[in-house]
């Protein structure tokens, strides 16, 4: 556990020094400022209507920062060549590749905290607040939602380049979130084989709105039962787990490139 | 004498497009490497140096035959507990500094604490890099970054230090470095094993050497006693090498 704990460490040294978060943290408190600005809806719809825009903004910050960390961990390291220095070690791929997941949703975790903390305190400023035990529910699913992001996007670097595995990471995540939930309503007007195929689509792919709890927050409407979260936790820790024992079947064996590209 | 590398029959074949399937990159190589020696390992371009090394840090499977490091089958991630390796290009980290990294480094070794932090400052010290230490290795220069690599493939003190080419692309003074620094291995009695081309540099530091053409040895023994008197390593090498080559190129 030690030697993933040195591999998350590389992880959030990595994107610390990096200038991706600085410039989606400016961009979102510019984008909160800017809403600050407004009051076209009256001081109780402003309120809500910046703890809506802020929430689907941390969301969406937060999803491109779990894919862009999480794809280009693994293909990073062989093009730079230091995977071999790595390996060199008595550091199973196993490890590895657990030590890159935990480093890659660990620090997404910790940056959507800061954006949480921001929407926070704009909300503060406009006079309004969030219902304390349903934003930590709202907080706590979204953070299992990017470790079932990080852990697709991580997955599928193991066998495609850090181009590849994102955009293939964007159209699942967006698959997962956007079209899965309207299956069933697809469903309803199909037969035989593409009704099969849609169960599949169903059911092979997570379901990322799940983790969702963004409108709770905003209407107040209040937690959800412990019981459901629970729930939660355990699916996607079923998840989690699916896509890095399919990741460590892709990379336990992988030969690397020699000649990669610097 | 223990024996700190051992290959038995190893074979390595990549899977290829060309007719026949594969291409054999090592073909029943056999090798055992004492501890306590500097041993070179040797052969032009292609020959299959790498693969080797790369079976024994276990980065490849092995298509037939076994490695073993320290009598531990190199499949194993423990047999890797006492080895130190530095590759051909030794890419590093840009974004840590060079201190950073052999604390890293270390610690996937298991290391840790105050024996950690005076291990790497005296490496540091000990390469010429004190001055660098707190720097990001992004603004090293070649000779600085082949030191630091260096340095982290001896954080953990190992026994059995593997080298792929250690010397390319190092000016004079890179080279005297490199060869002060297996001397000084050598001289407490670790197991240095490195490939390179620079014959003249094998000539001086190597007890044993291997020499690999086409995927196969083709002599082995001790670096005094390979050439015939009168002959040179360059010579010796250029002539077992040709042999060997130009037999499997003839019809």
């Amino acid at each position: 556990m030690n030697r993933c704990l040195v591999i998350a460490r590389m992880v959030w040294l990595d994107l610390l020094r990096r200038k991706d978060l600085y410039v989606l943290l400016i961009l979102l408190g510019g984008l909160l400022l800017a809403l600050l600005s407004l009051n076209v809806f009256g001081l109780g719809g402003m309120v809500r209507y910046v703890k809506d825009a802020g929430l689907l903004l941390a969301w969406l910050f937060s999803w491109i920062l779990a894919i862009s960390v999480a794809s280009r961990q693994l293909p990073q390291e062989e093009t730079r060549r230091t995977i071999y220095s790595l390996l060199a070690k008595p550091l199973t791929r196993g490890e590895l590749l657990f030590g890159k997941w935990l480093g890659a949703w660990s620090v997404v975790c910790a940056a959507t905290s800061l954006f949480y903390l921001l929407i926070m305190l704009v909300v503060a400023a406009r006079g309004g607040r969030f219902e304390p035990l349903t934003l930590a529910q709202t907080g706590l699913l979204h953070a299992l939602g990017l470790g079932v992001l990080t852990a697709l996007a991580l997955a599928l670097s193991t066998r495609a380049t850090q181009s590849a595995a994102a955009a293939l990471a964007y159209v699942g995540a967006l698959a997962s979130y956007l079209i899965v939930p309207q299956v069933p309503v697809f469903l309803a007007a199909e037969t035989g084989l593409r009704a099969n195929g849609l169960l599949i689509l169903y059911y092979a792919l997570p379901h990322l709105e799940l983790f969702d709890l963004r409108q709770r927050a905003v209407h107040d409407w209040g937690p959800v039962p412990g019981a459901l979260v629970a729930g939660l936790v355990l699916y996607s820790l079923v998840w989690i787990a699916l896509l890095l024992l399919l990741g460590w079947l892709g990379f336990r064996r992988k030969r690397f490139a020699r000649g990669a590209a610097r | 004498m223990a024996v700190a590398i051992e290959l038995r029959d190893l074979s390595v074949s990549f899977p290829s497009r060309a007719p026949g399937g594969a291409v054999a990159a090592l073909q029943q190589v056999s090798l055992r490497v004492e501890a306590g020696t500097v041993y070179g390992f040797l052969g032009p371009n292609g020959a299959g140096k790498t693969t080797a090394m790369h079976v024994l840090l276990g980065f490849i499977p092995a298509s037939a035959g076994a490695a073993y490091l320290f009598g531990t089958d190199v499949r194993q991630s423990i047999a890797r507990q006492r080895i130190g390796y530095l590759s051909e290009h030794p890419e590093i980290y840009p974004y840590l500094t060079g201190r950073e990294l052999l604390l890293l480094m270390g610690r996937l070794f298991g290391l840790g604490g105050r024996a950690l932090r005076d291990r790497a400052a005296e490496l540091l010290q000990h390469i010429g890099l004190r001055h660098a230490a707190d720097r990001r290795l992004g603004t090293y220069s070649r000779g600085m970054l082949q030191r630091i690599g260096l340095a982290q493939a001896l954080i953990n003190d190992p026994d059995l230090v593997i080298l792929d080419e250690p010397t390319s692309g190092l000016d004079p003074l890179g080279r005297l470095d490199i060869r002060r620094i297996i001397g000084g291995l050598r001289a407490r009695g670790k197991t240095v094993f490195f490939s390179s081309h620079e014959l003249s540099e094998v000539e001086r530091v190597c007890d044993h050497l291997a020499i690999l053409a086409g995927g196969r040895v083709v002599a082995e023994g001790a670096a005094d006693r390979l050439a015939t008197p009168g002959e040179s390593l360059e010579q010796y090498f250029l002539r077992v090498v040709n042999a060997n080559t130009s037999r499997e190129e003839s019809p």
